[in-house]
């Protein structure tokens, strides 16, 4: 009776940030490293003699596509590609949009007014036409990728992370930091950015999904990731246009996508909660 | 016959009792107050019958001959909407932001089943309740009025449909000392005209004194005493009521003994600070406007006002921590330098501490951490060894015991984080402190104590304080001279006696009415 979520009665709040979809993240990540060296195929060995083969074939638990390739160390590889790019992308993200963010809280008046006009400036830039144009005009490279989306990504860290820093600012320990006689770096490393880190973290959680979802839909346009190298994308995309026969080869790999995208976004979001409480 | 009658009221949260055996009446038109430290189960034991609070009640509670404790949340809903009115602590957050003053009195009106008002209804309940232009009030967005105005919307919407119990929780605590003496008059006014009974509240005991008919004191969930308010505030009869009404300044009190003071330290001389108007508007607003101050070696000055008087503002201008437009500042002959050059030397003198407790400590770092923070800037030819030694003495001197050197500020009681704070301000051996509104978020006995423990510093190391405050009681308590400051100047100043005995400005005659002498 009487049982509510009130602010003084957090047991019956909101709960922990989110333990079995980062396990979940984790399983699938160890898999994708651990396993493909101990097949004996590896994802790019083209096998004639066993073209679409079906779902646990010899040798093939998860069958093989159109030229033979086996498809399970083609998911594990692929997944492997598309959480390395993630976390790379996000982690440049976290330090661009994590600096600029902190530098534009922290001077504030006009030099806060022209950074974040910058970045509102960038928001506003068609993504996709910039990253084909930049394609088009320096050929197609998985670095080019990774720049088109980390410029991007950094974004949003930068709004959260200014956000955190002016707010932290007017807290009395910051003036009583000044008043002890730390010096403006001293107080935005040693007070300010550990205090805005827990938030940091919990936006790059949410970003990591993103970046995997842009980055398939890349390499699914065939902008991304190039063979023999793939990805989830790649994989999703071979696997939809031989869907008729074969729909384990488009369920497999679009499953995996899915289940890194929700666990990143649930863990992600849980953590944020918890820390805006 | 009594309105409200509560006998052998427990209260659980989460299976732990943080309310024993409690028992109150009150009858029409009289005022019973609940007091106690924060933490006693005063607001448990007034919120939890009506199924307000997260607590179990059991034990019984009835209005009229209704039984509270048991009824199922419709009746008790229904009794809420109609028969008791509630009025909170914090009244810039008790109302709806996005709806009007109007609609919100509307509805409160409409919430016993009454038929919706007409506006000069509305505008007549506003009236009563002594908001000025009512009219305009009523299609007025909560933002446009004053914490003041506020708590007068409330207690208008409280009282709006005709209950025969008002219940306030700390009704005052969040408004400055002139505007908390005119809501306990309003109280008291419609407690008279209305037969309203009135559960108030409350860890002012001064105020409890003035208003009250009858008091329970409550320690730990638990009753102390409980009778006549004015009798057991002159002779508390439990040692906890000694406790409680000696940590309380009053006016009334004899003159503390406070030592003699040397020479001027600090000259504060025609200070001007000024902020941009906010959004889009040009111009600046003037928040201090040609103040002065001296404060001598040793000696304590209350810098006392209204909210939004500038005394915080004038204070961070005078410790270099604020802004400052014009004017000048001298320590010992010496011109203190602009707020971008104070070098250690200079910071080291004059050391803050703030309001909030909590918010002064930063979570991430321990106490001891947080304390050698300024012997790191300030003093850096220190050693590790001698810094570990400083930190561990001077928690020692705020009466911290030295384990507490390893905990984060989460783990620390209000009280326990002042001091914290304190001996951070210490620890660098200051000449001055800046004290703003330091005692004011604590408790009534923490606070006592932490003043006890400033006045012992204060004579111990010789130190000055700027002690910024809006109840001249504590002023009284602890510093020599008192400047009151109203709209950003400085209208009167002079010795703390002098002041209070003989106000000359009209800022500190309220001051002083408000204060109950």
């Amino acid at each position: 009776m009487n049982r509510r979520a009130t602010p003084d009665n957090p047991r019956t709040g909101r709960g922990r940030p989110g333990r079995i979809p980062l396990l979940i993240v984790a399983a699938i990540a160890l898999a994708a490293l651990v396993v493909p060296p101990l097949l004996p195929w590896t994802h790019s060995a083209i096998g004639w003699d066993a073209v679409r083969a079906p779902l646990f074939a010899p040798g093939h638990l998860l069958g093989t596509d159109t030229v033979g390739r086996d498809l399970l160390a083609r998911t594990l590889v692929g997944t492997r590609v598309t959480l390395a790019v993630a976390l790379a992308a996000a982690l440049v993200a976290l330090i661009i949009g994590t600096a600029w963010g902190a530098i534009a809280g922290w001077c504030g008046g006009r030099i806060d007014e022209a950074m974040m006009r910058i970045v509102d400036g960038l928001y506003a830039l068609p993504f996709m036409f910039v990253v084909i144009l930049l394609m088009v005009v320096f050929g197609r490279s998985i670095v080019l990728v990774f720049i088109g989306i980390g410029a991007v990504e950094w974004l949003t860290m930068a709004r959260v992370v200014r956000g955190q820093v002016i707010a932290l600012k007017e807290r009395p320990f910051v003036t009583a930091a000044e008043a002890a006689g730390a010096s403006p770096v001293r107080i935005l490393t040693g007070h300010i950015l550990p205090n805005v880190a827990g938030v940091a973290l919990a936006y790059l959680l949410l970003t990591v999904p993103q970046v995997v979802m842009v980055e398939s839909f890349l390499s699914f346009l065939g902008l991304g990731v190039q063979e023999p190298l793939t990805s989830l994308g790649i994989l999703v995309k071979e696997g939809a246009d031989d869907m008729d026969l074969q729909p384990h080869a488009l369920l497999i790999p679009g499953g995996v996508l899915v289940l890194v995208i929700v666990c990143l976004t649930i863990a992600g979001e849980r953590l944020r909660d918890r820390l805006a409480r | 016959m009594s309105v409200y009658t509560v006998d052998g009221l427990h209260v659980r949260i989460d299976g732990e009792l943080v309310v024993e055996d409690v028992g109150f009446a009150v009858g029409a038109g009289e005022c019973v107050a609940l007091a106690g430290a924060s933490g006693s189960g005063k607001s448990q034991s007034c919120l939890a019958p009506f199924g307000l609070s997260p607590g179990i009640p059991a034990g019984s509670a009835r209005l009229g001959k209704t039984e509270l404790i048991g009824a199922d949340p419709a009746t008790l809903r229904q009794i809420r909407g109609k028969d008791v009115g509630f009025v909170f602590q914090h009244p810039l957050t008790a109302l709806t932001p996005h709806l009007t003053i109007g609609a919100q009195l509307s509805e409160a009106w409409r919430q016993g089943g009454a038929p919706p008002p007409s506006r000069s209804d509305m505008i007549a309940a506003l009236d009563r309740v002594g908001l000025d232009e009512p009219e305009n009030r009523l299609d007025q967005f909560p933002h446009r009025l004053s914490g003041g105005q506020r708590q007068r919307a409330l207690i208008g919407m409280a009282i709006a449909h005709r209950p025969k119990l008002l219940i306030a929780d700390e009704p005052v605590s969040a408004l400055d000392a002139s505007l908390r003496a005119e809501i306990m008059a309003l109280l008291d006014t419609l407690r008279r005209e209305d037969g309203l009974a009135l559960l108030l509240v409350s860890h002012d005991l001064a105020a409890i004194g003035r208003h009250a008919d009858r008091l329970v004191m409550l320690r730990g969930g638990r009753v102390e005493e409980s009778g006549p308010a004015a009798r057991h505030l002159a002779a508390p009869t439990s040692a906890y009521g000694r406790e409680l009404v000696a940590a309380t300044p009053r006016l009334t009190d004899p003159p503390p003994d406070l030592a003699e003071t040397g020479a001027p330290l600090l000259l504060a001389e025609n200070v001007h600070v000024s902020f941009p108007r906010p959004g889009w508007r040009r111009g600046r607003i003037e928040a201090v406007s040609g103040a002065s101050l001296t404060v001598h070696e040793g000696e304590a000055l209350a810098l006392v006002g209204g909210s939004g008087s500038g005394k915080s503002t004038l204070a961070r201008a005078i410790a270099r921590l604020g802004p400052l437009d014009r004017g000048q500042v001298c320590w010992r002959e010496e011109t203190l330098p602009e707020r971008k050059r104070m070098l250690p030397r200079y910071r080291r003198l004059i050391q803050p501490v703030f309001q909030d407790p909590a918010a002064s400590l930063d979570p991430q770092w321990q106490v001891s951490d947080i304390i050698a923070e300024p012997l790191r800037h300030l003093r850096p030819g220190l050693g590790k060894g001698d810094r570990a030694e400083l930190v561990g003495a001077t928690l020692q001197e705020v009466d911290l015991p030295a384990e507490f050197a390893d905990r984060l500020p989460r783990a620390l009681s209000g009280g326990q984080s002042q001091r914290v704070a304190i001996a951070r301000a210490l620890v660098s051996e200051p000449e001055m402190l800046v004290l703003d509104e330091a005692t004011s978020a604590l408790d009534v006995l923490v606070a006592g104590r932490v003043l006890d423990l400033l006045e012992r510093l204060r004579q111990k190391r010789n130190l000055a304080l700027l002690f910024i405050t809006h109840d001249l009681a504590v002023a009284r308590r602890l510093c020599h001279r008192i400047a009151v400051m109203e709209a950003g100047e400085i209208v009167e100043e002079g010795p703390a006696q002098r002041i209070i005995a003989t106000p000359a400005h009209r800022a500190t005659q309220k001051l002083v009415t408000a204060s109950g002498v």
